[in-house]
């Protein structure tokens, strides 16, 4: 039977040709679209955790807003003690986030002030790499880094003056102030037009709060164990009045912008099966009819009914196992190319808003994803074959050796 | 002398009659009675139209009867389900058919050995007997050939050793020289009548052509479906011609 149907696929070459590639590129092309998509998604999840939200953080519980917590952390040590004892944590660092105002002798605006500490800051967000000029605190302890839109838009230059002012605990106003000792150029609209960087000791004295801060940002050693680490960081600090949260808690608009790509992912992974669930139907419907008489003398000399379903979906099997194994393997090609020489795609504009973003794609395989697309591919095939497997099944034998 | 001592017919037809779901429904056969001994090389005859395929559809449980029925050695086998019809086709029944009778993406000895394969028979076994089949039609040497590369004749050969192989009751013929100039088509009949002599198989074969009768040691005449003699139907015993 395997023989039979093995010949029967390649009897007619053109046809099966076209059936296999059409079924090869069609999963070739959805693995595309799929590497894309998820690359774009990963590479914005490393961009947006590595700018500035990190992966995990330590806040403390009851905030009205995530991103910029209005309460303080009062004892950082318990924190520290706890990540200390925590695996998985590749660094950590302290912070207090908040809305604030810059003020230059010629003009105000309004900032999202993080006080960082500049010695283990790099290690968890990688704004200092944006830096074109002077450096990123690490001399001056009453130093601040802008985005150049920003310096810009308050006419400032290095080593000038810039007064920053916050509300402090009490409610009442405070204010220093900080000398321009850097200059970042994300790309990205609001970073370079709205973030500042001061040394956290500096921002502590002016908000007369002592050691504490309102974050704990952390990068973990690997993305998927974000998750895990949050449940057993939570464990330890449980009981305490902090929470532990993850970029996807803060960052919900990523998980939002990932959500609809993977619904138009999964449109469009439905259009391409649907065309070539038709084009598999096709070529079986056509071989199908040619071969009524064919069916008819296997029945004559002794096949059953059910045989001749099998045959025709052992055919289609052949077509489906085929066209699948191509398609990833021209699939996997494709992504390989495109993973190592990067594919330029105008997105960088699009995320800027958010985010600097690059506007070249490493396109990664993401192997889950694509086998269910293959698996899809094959199940198509078969399922395709059932309506011409089926009238194939019912056949009589009288009427298709009457058939010419 | 009790009933089971007398070797009843081979193959006995019933009253039977065959109405095909038309407008018409006009019938194709209406209560044909006959009767076939093994051994026969019987032809049946009649002009076109007259019933004759339809009567060999029925005797090889290709169709259904739609009055009367059809006994092999006392068994009634009319109406057995799909698969149970498609069984005993495979086990007790040989087909020749008028034209594309092979499959064509498999070669002459693939062709010959596809019954043995649905029938289980080992590999070995297999090739024995359809080689043994081919060369008993004279195409030993056209083993490896697909049906294109063979000629009309040679191809009715081949579904001749396909019928033989499996060793059935009984082999069916629905016009097997219809599609082959005259000469071809003796050799034909020749080679299964020397097969029906030498190696006993039963032949029962239709034919709309006056000339290949002579050949046939049996005939049974049809005229729009019912028998020209209903006494032509009736099979004489063999052996107890040959004894006699
Ligand atoms: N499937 C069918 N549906 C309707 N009518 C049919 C069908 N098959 C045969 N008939 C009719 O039944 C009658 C007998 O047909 P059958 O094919 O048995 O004749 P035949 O003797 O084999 O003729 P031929 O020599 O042309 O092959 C004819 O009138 C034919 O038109
Ligand atoms: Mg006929």
């Amino acid at each position: 039977m395997l023989v039979l149907a093995w010949r029967n696929v390649w009897r007619n070459l053109r046809r099966s040709l076209i059936t296999i590639i059409s079924m090869a590129s069609g999963l070739a092309a959805i693995m595309f679209g799929q590497s894309i998509m998820k690359s774009l998604q990963q590479q914005l999840i490393e961009k947006a955790t590595g700018s500035i939200t990190g992966q995990l953080q330590v806040l403390h519980r009851g905030l009205r807003e995530l991103k910029f917590p209005d309460r303080l952390i009062d004892d950082p040590a318990s924190v520290e003690k706890a990540l200390a004892a925590q695996r998985g944590i590749k660094a950590y660092a302290e912070r207090i986030m908040m809305m604030g105002l810059a003020s230059s002798p010629t003009s105000s605006e309004g900032t999202l002030i993080c006080a960082i500490q500049p010695d283990k800051e790099p290690a968890v967000t990688t704004m200092s790499q944006y830096l074109v000029a002077g450096d990123f605190l690490q001399h001056e302890p009453k130093g601040i880094v802008m985005g150049d839109r920003l310096a810009s838009k308050l006419d400032v230059r290095l080593g000038e003056k810039v007064v920053v002012m916050a509300q402090g605990q009490d409610g009442s106003m405070d204010a220093d102030a900080f000398r321009l000792s850097g200059l970042l150029h994300s790309g990205s609209l609001t970073f370079d037009e709205s973030i500042i960087y001061v040394p956290l000791p500096a921002m502590q004295q002016m908000l007369s709060v002592g050691r504490k801060v309102n974050q704990f940002v952390i990068r973990a050693d690997r993305l998927d164990e974000v998750s895990t680490i949050r449940e057993e960081l939570s464990q330890r600090l449980s009981g305490g009045p902090l929470q532990v949260v993850s970029w996807e808690d803060i960052d919900h608009e990523i998980v939002g912008i990932e959500r609809f790509q993977d619904a138009i992912l999964a449109v469009v992974l439905f259009i391409v099966f649907a065309i070539v669930a038709l084009g598999v139907l096709n070529t079986l419907l056509m071989s199908f009819f040619e071969r009524v008489r064919e069916f008819g003398v296997l029945m004559a000399i002794g096949a059953r009914p059910r045989w001749v379903l099998k045959l025709v979906l052992l055919e289609s099997a052949i077509l489906g196992i085929i066209g699948t194994a191509l398609g990833l393997a021209g699939g996997l090609v494709l992504i390989a190319y495109f993973g190592h020489a990067g594919l330029h795609l105008p997105v960088g504009d699009a995320f800027s808003y958010f985010m600097p973003f690059p506007d070249v794609i490493y396109m990664r395989v993401i192997w889950r994803d694509h086998a269910f697309a293959a698996v899809c591919i094959l199940a198509t095939s078969l399922l395709a074959a059932c309506a011409p497997a089926l009238r194939a099944g019912r056949l009589r034998p009288a009427e298709a050796l009457r058939h010419v | 002398m009790s009933e089971r001592l007398i070797p009843g017919p081979l193959i006995e037809v019933r009253d039977v009659t065959k109405i095909y779901p038309s407008e018409a429904q006009v019938a194709a056969l209406s209560g044909l009675s006959a009767t076939f001994q093994a051994g026969e090389f019987t032809a049946i005859a009649g002009p076109s139209g007259s019933g004759k395929s339809t009567l060999l559809n029925l005797i090889g449980l290709i169709d259904e009867p739609t009055e009367g029925e059809i006994l092999y050695q006392g068994r009634k086998v009319s109406c057995l389900d799909p698969a149970a019809a498609a069984d005993f086709r495979l086990r007790h029944l040989g087909f020749i058919f008028q034209a594309y009778n092979l499959i064509p993406v498999l070669t002459a000895m693939e062709n010959v050995e596809y019954p043995l394969i649905l029938q289980g028979v080992g590999s070995e076994e297999r090739r024995r007997r359809a080689l043994e089949a081919l060369r008993l039609v004279g195409l030993e040497a056209f083993a490896g050939r697909r049906p294109a590369l063979l000629s009309g004749g040679q191809q009715q050969r081949v579904a001749v050793a396909r019928a033989i192989a499996a060793r059935p009751l009984i082999v069916l013929a629905d016009e097997p020289t219809a599609n082959l100039d005259s000469k071809t088509g003796a050799q034909l009949l020749d080679l299964m009548q020397s097969l029906n002599h030498d190696n006993g198989v039963t032949f029962l074969f239709s034919s709309h052509d006056p000339a290949v009768l002579p050949c046939a040691r049996r005939v049974v005449r049809v005229h729009d479906g019912r028998l020209v003699d209903p006494a032509e139907g009736v099979a004489q015993d063999l052996d107890a011609d040959r004894v006699g």
